[in-house]
């Protein structure tokens, strides 16, 4: 077969011709190395799509911190690759993942169905992989995800109870095109259907990123009545900052977990917001890792997992802890979970440079 | 001087005339055999094996998009105009696909004959606004990749809906590089249009239009079917798309646009209409994937990937455009 191959593509292009001839050389030439010693680490990497905004880079930097810590020091060996937004191009690195011969892939992909294929041959392979945020429909893929339709519902109701079911709303939305942004609009949708008094007066990108929020808020908001409340599924800092340079009162704001929301919930730039931060966690990427690495070691069975969201109302938000003073405003403060019954427990370090915290990582995945 | 020794001379500059003639082409087909060299050796001392069967079909399978779009480009960019809807002709195929092809051969078969015919019928549009209409190709094509992307999210709002996995691997065999065959294809394809009196006008056209015309050549008709080739070949491109996703996604073309034109830049095509072979692209579109792959196995941080695609890229334009200008200067 091989021989066949490399004749028919040395006659239609040279280089195809040469790949092929890498191909019988490699039958040929090249025992693969000697595999599945017994103390082995699992190899694992982190397929990520786009790397353009604080969140993405936070969901990296924990996960490069996990790996430095027990039990992944000793157990993972652990690799990451960006491909932006660009289907063919992630779909090129899982395969060179697949080459690698990988024993888990964790996967942000850039579309919902663009990689169903190529994770589908990974799968078949006997390659474990798990889809987290921005999940695929692939039937094999296990999914690690928050419940994105409850985020819009909670902050839409949050939003309904400030304002005695009666008002403006605006919704700053995300990245369209997405499974996350349709169903956060799905949610939100659901609840101001049931109040026929909630007038959604506009309804705009922010891109999940606060400059870009803060830009097309600014813009829109001559045109826009008074506001009686702030939907906003990332970047809201940026519109609450738009909000303040038109000088406009800053209504109830429901959004994400950016650092310089929870800010304003304090009182920041002579301005306080009566708010409601809820954060898709960035921390998904170790919940994925943790997955994959109990799979592997045959100590949990494969399903999907949803967990719960972190959140911070004006009652409970805490600086040094949900809120950091000196860290910039559009940093992600949801980097960790908190409570008794936390699903993990980070550093800031963690999520600031990607370094180990101190001790071991414990992950409380649901029981199984 | 001896008789042979002028045939000697004749033969050698006729040597460096098709190589001046043909300098993109040959430089692009000199910079695909260096990335693959590359590749080959940043594999081996990641894996210290060679790649292998399966990394030659995914490579060609995540490719045939590129090919076949780069290609639809390449028709466009001869005449000297830039297709900037392909993106959004393939958004539009990707998305018809996914919908409405099913499990028979009559559905296999007529959904991808009626979504080849519509891409044509979208170049055709192009075309004649930009040849009749007397419109700039650019200004054209960036208003109608508008328009097909939004037909396309109307015809499949969120990703979804899927393709039999007969039509996948006939189309893009997960087992074996049997997409080579369409490789070759595509560039017979190219082949018979260089030599067709069509291939022939879109060329003079792209050099010279007014001569073109002096010359009884129907430039209207040449640049109207420059548009629609470009059409079809981004419909056979959204389809391929499909079929490597298994599923649709009616924003999954979008970044094809630009990465046709890098393409057909790297293939060695000129810009400025007129020259340049169909078989560099096909080249420039390996070419691309390639990077992907070298900068994969030799484990750059992630965070400077792009960066250093873009510096892939400007220094292999700049050495094209360097050695191109040289061998003409040279053979003159």
């Amino acid at each position: 077969m091989t021989g066949q191959f490399t004749r028919r593509g040395a006659l239609g292009l040279g280089a195809a011709g040469l790949i092929s001839a890498g191909a019988a050389g490699g039958v040929l030439l090249s025992p693969r190395l000697a595999s599945a010693a017994p103390d082995k680490k699992f190899k694992i990497a982190l397929s990520n799509s786009f790397i353009g905004n604080k969140w993405r880079i936070e969901m990296e930097n924990v996960f490069k911190a996990a790996l430095q810590m027990e039990p992944f020091k000793s157990e993972v060996e652990g690799s990451w690759f960006n491909s932006g937004n660009d289907v063919s191009k992630q779909s090129q690195q899982i395969s060179n993942l697949i080459a690698k011969k990988v024993d888990a892939i964790v996967v942000n992909a850039a579309s919902p169905t663009g990689l169903n294929g190529i994770l589908t041959q990974a799968t078949e392979r006997g390659i474990v992989v798990v889809s987290f945020d921005n999940v695929v429909t692939a039937p094999s893929v296990l999914k690690v995800n928050t419940d994105q339709v409850a985020f819009g519902k909670q902050l839409a109701e949050f939003l309904v109870k400030k304002m005695n079911g009666k008002g403006n709303v605006i919704m700053v939305t995300g990245v369209a095109g997405t499974t996350v942004d349709e169903d956060r609009n799905k949610g939100a949708e659901a609840v101001w259907a049931q109040h026929p008094d909630i007038k959604v007066v506009n309804r705009y990108t922010g891109m999940w990123d606060s400059a870009t929020a803060e830009r097309n808020t600014a813009a829109i908001l001559p045109s826009l009545p008074q506001i009686d409340g702030i939907w906003c599924q990332g970047g809201t800092d940026g519109v609450l900052k738009a909000f303040i340079s038109a000088k406009r009162p800053l209504p109830p704001t429901a959004g994400e977990a950016e650092n310089g929301f929870r800010k304003f919930m304090l009182g920041y730039m002579d301005h306080k917001v009566d708010g409601l931060s809820i954060g898709q966690p960035p921390f998904l990427s170790v919940i994925s890792l943790e997955l994959a690495r109990r799979i592997l070691a045959n100590k949990y069975p494969k399903k999907d997992i949803t967990i719960p969201f972190p959140f911070v109302t004006n009652d409970t938000v805490k600086q040094g802890e949900t809120v950091f003073e000196k860290l910039p405003d559009s940093f992600f403060t949801d980097f960790t979970d908190a409570g008794p019954n936390a699903t993990v427990k980070l550093c800031v370090e963690a999520a600031t440079d990607g370094k180990a915290c101190s001790g071991e990582l414990n992950v409380n995945l649901p029981s199984a | 001087m001896s008789a042979e020794a002028a045939i000697e001379r004749r033969r050698t500059r006729r040597l460096t005339h098709f190589l001046a003639q043909n300098v993109g082409l040959v430089l692009a087909l000199a910079m695909l055999v260096m990335a693959v060299v590359l590749y080959g050796a940043a594999y081996w001392i990641e894996q210290t094996a060679l790649p292998g069967m399966f990394e030659l079909t995914s490579t060609v399978n995540n490719t045939m998009a590129l090919v076949l779009c780069g290609m639809g480009q390449a028709f466009v960019v001869v005449t000297r105009g830039l297709d900037l809807s392909v993106g959004g002709v393939m958004d539009l195929a990707n998305a018809l696909a996914a919908v409405h092809i099913k499990d028979s051969v009559g559905s296999m078969v007529g959904w991808s004959l009626a979504i080849l015919a519509i891409g044509a019928l979208l170049g055709l549009v192009n075309g004649l606004l930009v040849a009749v209409g007397r419109l700039q190709p650019i200004l054209v094509t960036l208003a109608t990749l508008s328009i097909y992307q939004g037909l396309a999210i109307r015809v499949l709002p969120q990703p979804g809906g899927s393709i039999p996995p007969v039509y996948s691997s006939v189309l893009v065999n997960p087992n074996w590089p049997t997409a080579l065959v369409y490789v070759l294809v595509v560039a017979l394809i190219w082949y018979a249009f260089r030599r067709s009196s069509l291939g022939v006008s879109i060329f003079a056209l792209g050099n010279d239009e007014q001569a073109a015309r002096a010359n009884g050549i129907d430039t209207v008709r040449a640049q109207i079917a420059a548009f629609t080739l470009s059409g079809l070949m981004s419909a056979a491109a959204g389809l391929f798309l499909a079929a490597t996703a298994t599923a649709g996604d009616a924003t999954t073309g979008n970044g094809f646009t630009l990465s046709s034109i890098v393409a057909v830049v790297l293939g060695g095509m000129n810009l400025f209409g007129g020259r340049g072979s169909g078989v560099g692209v096909i080249a420039g579109a390996f070419v691309t994937t390639m990077i992907v792959n070298i900068l994969f196995f030799s484990n750059i941080d992630p965070l400077y990937q792009s960066f250093y695609e873009g510096l892939f890229l400007v220094i292999a334009v700049v050495l094209g455009a360097l050695i191109s200008r040289l061998m003409r200067r040279r053979s003159r």
